[in-house]
């Protein structure tokens, strides 16, 4: 048995346990195997290896599955993430100025923990950047405390910008 | 079962062609394809089935994300395992820890060996072998594992560890060498 040939054969040994060998040359490999021991303990070994080969938990293939189809579809309607912010963005600005009766005394009104939506509310001013503001969330103040307020915003209250 | 057992006649190719335009049914078929490849990488890197799980998810994600990259120069399955592979690594500097072979976690072994009592001997020498594969140097385990396991040719094996063709060849012929000085 010449060395070459032994090489050739054993660089097989993989594909022919593990059953990746068409008929012809499974042929020649285990008529080689069967006229050299040595081969054929290199083969017992990676046979070994083979059948012990670990195999992925059961329902691992399905979680990765359903991961990526969830990725995907964040990739691909990202105006989903867009429009969730947006109705955030707008529903914690109309929790900031929203009056502070108890919801159940305003007729309408849809609740939602730390928010309330006020569904025939009127007195919303939504400014031109989206940004909500507005007179009501002055309304409750009194003098001194707007004068406070007008004077934290480095505003003079009297005479007016220059 | 790897897909080599049962013959698909949908080829890697094609599948990713579809899975670039949108059809989520091919990414089902590569993850059922190659998860159990990419897991098994992914453990003989990382060492721990844990681990081994959230890097197998983690290539995949990598790999769909960049499916409009993929040029293509490489077969699907190798680049995929080349990604397990460095995503197996980066997780385990993350761990700042060194590989361990835990044999009580070690994974369940393929069905074709689990069978009745006169196979218990081939099933212990099975569990011998795979656990000496885990002892070996990290490029001779990933050679001889990709070879034995995967069917990688040694061309294949290059890329994905990272090294020419000839040291993955050298690689896999020590590995063996020493697998069966070990086993005797």
């Amino acid at each position: 048995m010449t060395e070459s040939r032994c090489e050739t054969m054993r660089e097989r040994l993989p594909d022919f346990v593990g059953g990746r060998l068409d008929g012809a040359d499974a042929a020649e490999v285990r008529e080689h195997l069967d006229a050299c021991p040595e081969c054929a303990a290199e083969a017992a070994l990676v046979r070994l290896l083979h059948t012990a080969r670990p195999e992925a938990p059961t329902d691992l293939a399905r979680r990765i599955d359903a991961a990526a189809r969830s990725a995907r579809r964040r990739v691909y309607h990202p105006w989903w993430g867009v429009a969730a912010a947006s109705v955030a963005a707008v529903a914690l600005g109309i929790g900031v100025i929203s009056d502070d009766r108890p919801a159940a005394e305003v007729a309408g009104e849809v609740e939602v923990p730390g928010i309330v939506v006020g569904a025939g509310e009127t007195s919303l001013w939504v400014a031109d950047d989206g940004l909500v503001a507005g007179a009501p969330a002055l309304e409750g103040l009194s003098d001194e405390a707007l004068l406070v307020l007008l004077q934290e915003m480095g505003t003079e209250t009297t005479g007016g910008a220059a | 079962m790897s897909h080599w057992d049962e013959p698909d006649p949908v080829s890697d190719e094609v599948l990713v062609r579809r899975a670039r335009d949108g059809e989520e049914s091919a990414l089902s078929a590569l993850v059922k394809r190659h998860a159990d490849a990419v897991y098994r990488v992914a453990l003989a890197i990382a060492g721990d089935p844990d681990v081994a799980q959230d890097v197998s998810q983690d290539a995949f994600l990598k790999a769909f994300r960049g499916l409009e990259g993929f040029r293509g120069d490489a077969a699907f399955r190798t680049w995929l395992l080349t990604i397990a592979a460095n995503a197996a690594r980066g997780a385990l500097r993350r761990q700042g820890r060194r590989r361990e072979t835990d044999l009580d976690a070690a994974p369940p072994v393929a069905s074709e060996v689990r069978g009745p009592d006169e196979d218990a001997v081939l099933v212990s020498e099975a569990a011998r072998a795979r656990e000496a594969l885990g002892r070996l140097p990290e490029k001779q385990r990933l050679s001889v594992q990709l070879r034995v396991d995967e069917g990688l040719s040694f061309r294949e094996i290059a890329e994905v560890i990272g090294s020419t063709e000839g040291a993955a060849r050298v690689n896999y012929f020590h590995g063996i060498r020493k697998l069966r000085e070990w086993m005797e």
